[in-house]
């Protein structure tokens, strides 16, 4: 977040040219992502230099939602289950990561236990794991306890969504603990005092007091399920948004412009979290990062 | 003896969690991270043991087969090239992507302290975004980007300029450095961002008087830049440096598209980390032993850099005794 600022006697040109070069730096992310919106609204692929190259239309869009994944041929696939499938997971994951980073949190950050500092540098060391090896083992899991061919679909949702939430916990935790860590102890002592127990103040006294940040993490357990590639490609029985691109980018049938449609669709959230939301991304990184 | 006396301890400390209150809190989150973590983490070195193919687990799971994978993955190091190009394409690329992360992110941090507190906040939401995209689409981006047919970005761009006639191959073409840079470029967008908040909330707390007085002093942003504010964040420098040298050497998933869509070339393109996944369930006849013993390798490596990094990070001190038990 940008905090405190330099004095007052800078010269203005500097502070342009500065703000030009930073500019410059981040061209490729600007032209990146602006080519892909504007690709999804055109006949053909925007490629750059070219403004002859955008020819606005909406049928990309008109496709996408009709479930086509190509001009003549192609799949029909229905996109509102796709989205549906893709929501599932990041509400799911949001919810869970939000319930148990809070009470770890709140654990972590108010009650003395034996290993405790073990416990804290053990969720560090695990935000680090290399994940590749993580996946192999947790589908060894996922196949030992495989139900009968017919609950394997919901089985599968489950099982995506508790084990892409384990991997958020340490992180989710981290920032629940700085959100708990800022409430003077004597409010929720009073309490205790009363003949509370912990589970009553931490639900009615603490979590209404930190409702900015139960917000932070939800946003951040949604995003990190609603961005997710490589559980949903290895475990879920159901395309998501992010399988649906995986496997429509380079098909033989594959038109380009329609996958732009759908990868647009696809970081609307995103967007509209940049947009409305600006405070809780600098919340969720930030203190994230602060630990 | 002292073993006894170490377990009986770690017994009595057991049977106290269990009955405190805390232990309540922390079920869930112990539950998830023990199936979903510990165990996983146990049965990937137990399979590095055994010669599982194809998830066949019923008919290769319980065999037993020694040091077998390791000494195969050894060999294949030394003997097969496309394992040599794996394993040079991840030191290439873990050292390169890990410059342009520290100091691309410090530079990030510093520029926007002498913009104005706007046109700050903005730049520094704008390098978040690659962070908080959907990683498909990130890869959908990055592929039009620099697709080897005249739809790509770098190829109309360069056509344009008349710097070349016919669309080039740069992720299987120009071998190896062109899938190097896509996937340099590709993670380091990602991975600035960290550098940039850590910097930024580091520097925000450099006291203000250090500034003035060195402006007062006549000092440009440069020297300011040299003679304050990087000798001020050196152990943040050091820490984001371990930490991002931890996160590099384990990241893949911003990779495995780019692979899937022979965007780069599969060996040049592919880090130790991409190759334990796809080992395990992309190639043709997976061999979910060899992919965990790589993987064995990989958890050794970032166990011994984590624990450099918590070091680091002054984790002692960050730890302060909680209040709120009577």
């Amino acid at each position: 977040m940008p905090g405190m600022r330099d004095v007052e006697i800078r010269r203005r040109w500097v502070e342009v040219a500065i703000a030009l070069a930073v500019l410059a730096f981040s061209l490729p992310v600007i032209i990146g992502y602006s080519l892909m919106i504007l690709s999804s609204f055109s006949e053909k692929m925007v490629t750059g230099l070219d403004p002859a190259s955008f020819q606005p239309t909406i049928q990309n869009w008109v496709l996408l939602f009709q479930g086509r994944t190509a001009l003549f041929a192609g799949y029909r696939v229905d996109i509102w289950r796709i989205v549906l499938s893709t929501l599932t997971v990041a509400l799911g994951i949001s919810a869970l990561v939000t319930l148990v980073g809070s009470l770890t949190g709140y654990a972590i950050s108010r009650m003395k236990f034996a290993g405790r500092k073990h416990l804290m540098a053990f969720l560090i060391l695990l935000h680090a794991f290399p994940g590749s090896v993580l996946v192999v083992g947790v589908a060894f899991i996922y196949r030992l306890f495989l139900p009968p061919y017919q609950y394997v679909h919901t089985y599968s949702f489950f099982f995506v969504i508790l084990a892409r939430a384990s991997i958020e916990i340490p992180m989710a935790t981290w920032l629940m603990k700085g959100f708990f860590d800022m409430i003077p102890w004597e409010i929720e002592w009073s309490a205790i005092v009363d003949g509370a127990s912990r589970f009553r103040v931490w639900w009615k006294i603490l979590l209404p007091m930190i409702k900015p940040g139960v917000a932070a993490v939800m946003l951040f357990g949604f995003l990190a399920g609603w961005m997710d590639l490589i559980y949903v490609r290895t475990f879920l029985a159901e395309p998501t948004l992010a399988v649906f691109i995986e496997h429509n980018a380079n098909a033989e049938y594959a038109y380009l412009p329609l996958v732009a449609a759908a990868g647009t669709l696809y970081l609307l959230p995103t967007i509209l979290f940049f947009l409305f939301a600006q405070r809780l991304i600098f919340t969720i990184t930030v203190s994230g990062v602060k630990g | 003896m002292k073993n006894n006396h170490f377990l009986s301890r770690f017994a009595g400390g057991l049977t106290s969690f269990l009955r405190s209150d805390a232990s309540k809190f922390l079920a869930p989150a112990l539950f998830l991270v023990i199936v979903f973590y510990v165990i996983p983490v146990g049965i990937s070195a137990y399979m590095s043991f055994t010669p599982l193919k194809n998830w066949n687990i019923d008919r290769y799971a319980t065999q037993f087969v020694g040091l077998e994978n390791y000494w195969k993955l050894f060999y294949m190091v030394t003997h097969d090239p496309s394992m040599k190009a794996i394993l040079l394409t991840t030191v290439v690329f873990v050292a390169v992507t890990l410059a342009v992360n520290v100091l691309g992110g410090l530079g990030l941090a510093i520029g926007t302290y002498f913009m104005s507190e706007r046109a700050a906040g903005a730049s520094q939401l704008l390098w978040l975004l690659p962070r908080m995209t959907p990683i498909a689409v990130y890869s959908l981006i990055w592929y039009y980007f620099f697709h080897p047919s005249n739809i790509g970005t770098i190829n109309s761009v360069l056509m344009h300029l008349g710097l070349i006639d016919k669309p080039i191959d740069i992720g299987q073409g120009i071998i190896p450095w062109g899938p190097w840079s896509i996937i340099i470029f590709v993670n380091g967008l990602v991975g600035v961002s960290y550098g940039m908040i850590v910097f930024t909330s580091a520097i925000s707390n450099i006291p203000k008087e250090l500034v003035i007085a060195a402006r007062v002093d006549g000092a440009g942003n440069w020297d300011i830049t040299r003679k304050i504010l990087v000798p001020l964040l050196k152990w943040h420098i050091i820490y984001v440096t371990t930490w991002q040298l931890l996160s590099l050497i384990t990241t893949y998933d911003h990779i495995f598209l780019l692979v899937q869509w022979n965007l780069v070339n599969r060996d040049y393109g592919s880090t130790w980390s991409l190759y334990v996944y796809n080992t395990a369930f992309q190639a043709g006849e997976t061999d979910q032993g060899l992919a965990a013993a790589a993987g064995v390798v990989l958890v050794l490596i970032s166990a011994v850099l984590g624990l450099i990094t918590l070091k680091l990070m002054g984790f002692e001190r960050m730890i302060r005794e909680p209040r709120g038990d009577i």
